[in-house]
């Protein structure tokens, strides 16, 4: 051989140009189609054509296994009751094969279960409307509004638990404005202690540009006279109330 | 079965269990025989199979050569599955036992000293390349043409064709160094 294309020369029993042979295609077409081969062909050709005839021949011993097995399951399908389609489908599919009418109902319980569970839930962590938490209180025992029965933004809450906590024993809640009322109830407000500014939230309001300073209170001197005092920081001469955060040192609102 | 095929076919659908025991003997030859070409595990392969034709019979409709196009079709589609399966679990090499080597041998030995019977040439099939082998079990024991057998395989008829000739002539060379003559 000279490479691995070989010259015509090197290949006798092969025509030039057709490696393998087609002349005897039209012979393996009559194999595969199970007709008779002239006599006249080649040897091999009826030894192929023996052989294929035995492949595809009757079954020998073993080539019925599994009929036991295919049997069995045929007749676990086949039932007097599985004659409909729904009853032959496999027994892993038993959910998605039941009927459209019983899984109605499954869903409508299964949904109102969830809804009232998230209502008990939301009662018990008092995070509902007023109303709807002074009715959850008097009839599943939900703590009751701790306040008023006004709508309360559920995200300050959220954010800040701690500083609405203080709100609520410091000084009442405005309404739903964000301008603090004009003139608060004096019996509801509690007045800031001298020294406990650190504490003191911003007010709810949602403003973010700083409020004029309040006027000089009894227990804290003005800023303008001097000195000034220690625990204020000059670099913030108000209390920016912009979403609820509390500013350190800040002075409360003189309008709550 | 030819033209008994039909009523055979309606009866099973129906939930005949005679009828189903028929349409099994005739064709599981032909089906344990091509899965032994192209799977290890034949019987396994072939028991999937008709779990899932079982399932499936009573959606069926066609004729017998689509019957037996479907049967082939989810035969390969199982014996894939299982070789995938296997690929995943460890193996001792066939090598390191020498068994390779006996299997080999025990098909030479069988063919030339037995009858020829139809697990010798299977076994003798087995020894083609894998396309070649699937296309001549798909062409001759199947008994489906080069259409269904390049739908089955997913190659085009034109191809099939071609590595059914060459695959037999492959056979043709086996089977006389073999020793299967006249």
């Amino acid at each position: 051989m000279s490479g691995p294309d070989a010259m015509h020369g090197e290949m006798p029993g092969f025509p030039p140009g057709r490696p393998g042979g087609e002349r005897d295609e039209p012979l393996l077409d009559m194999i595969f189609d199970r007709r008779p081969i002239p006599p006249g062909a080649p040897s091999e050709m009826h030894d192929l054509a023996r052989m294929l005839a035995t492949v595809a021949g009757p079954a020998e011993t073993g080539d019925l296994a599994g009929e036991t097995t295919a049997l069995a399951a045929f007749a676990r399908l086949v039932s007097p009751a599985s004659v409909s389609p729904a009853a032959k489908r496999p027994a892993r599919r038993w959910l998605s094969g039941r009927p459209a009418r019983a899984r109605l109902p499954l869903a409508a319980a299964l949904v109102t279960a969830a809804a009232g569970l998230g209502s008990i839930t939301a009662a018990y962590v008092d995070v509902l409307p007023g109303p709807i938490q002074q009715m959850a209180h008097v009839t599943v025992g939900a703590p009751a509004p701790s306040r008023d029965l006004s709508y309360r933004p559920p995200a300050v809450r959220k954010a800040y638990p701690r500083v609405t906590q203080d709100l609520r024993t410091v000084a009442p809640r405005p309404t739903h404005s964000a301008a603090p009322s004009p003139e608060p109830d004096s019996s509801s407000r509690q007045e800031p202690r001298p020294g406990r500014s650190g504490r003191s939230p911003g007010p709810v309001g949602v403003t973010c540009t700083p409020r004029p300073r309040p006027t000089q209170s009894s227990s804290r001197p003005s800023p303008t006279q001097s000195p000034p005092e220690p625990s204020w920081n000059p670099r913030f001469p108000g209390p920016v109330s912009c979403l609820n955060i509390p500013t350190k040192n800040a002075v409360p609102n003189p309008s709550w | 079965m030819g033209g008994a095929f039909g009523d055979t076919l309606a009866r099973a659908q129906g939930g005949d269990e005679s009828a189903f025991a028929r349409i099994f003997r005739d064709v599981q030859p032909a089906l344990l025989r091509y899965l032994r070409v192209i799977a290890l595990e034949a019987e396994d392969v072939a028991g999937e199979t008709w779990l899932q034709v079982v399932d499936g019979l009573a959606g069926f409709r066609g004729d017998e050569q689509a019957f037996r196009a479907w049967l082939f079709t989810i035969a390969r589609h199982r014996a894939v599955d299982a070789g995938r399966s296997r690929a995943r679990r460890p193996t001792v090499p066939l090598d390191l036992s020498g068994a390779a080597e006996q299997l080999v041998s025990a098909d030479s030995a069988d063919l030339a000293l037995q009858a020829v019977s139809a697990r010798a040439v299977v076994k003798l099939i087995a020894e083609l390349p894998p396309d070649q082998a699937e296309v001549i079990m798909l062409r001759v024991v199947a008994d489906l043409d080069s259409g269904d057998v390049a739908r089955i395989v997913g190659k085009t008829p034109g191809a099939v064709r071609v590595a059914a000739h060459r695959g037999l002539r492959r056979l043709a060379e086996l089977a006389a160094r073999a020793g299967v003559t006249q």
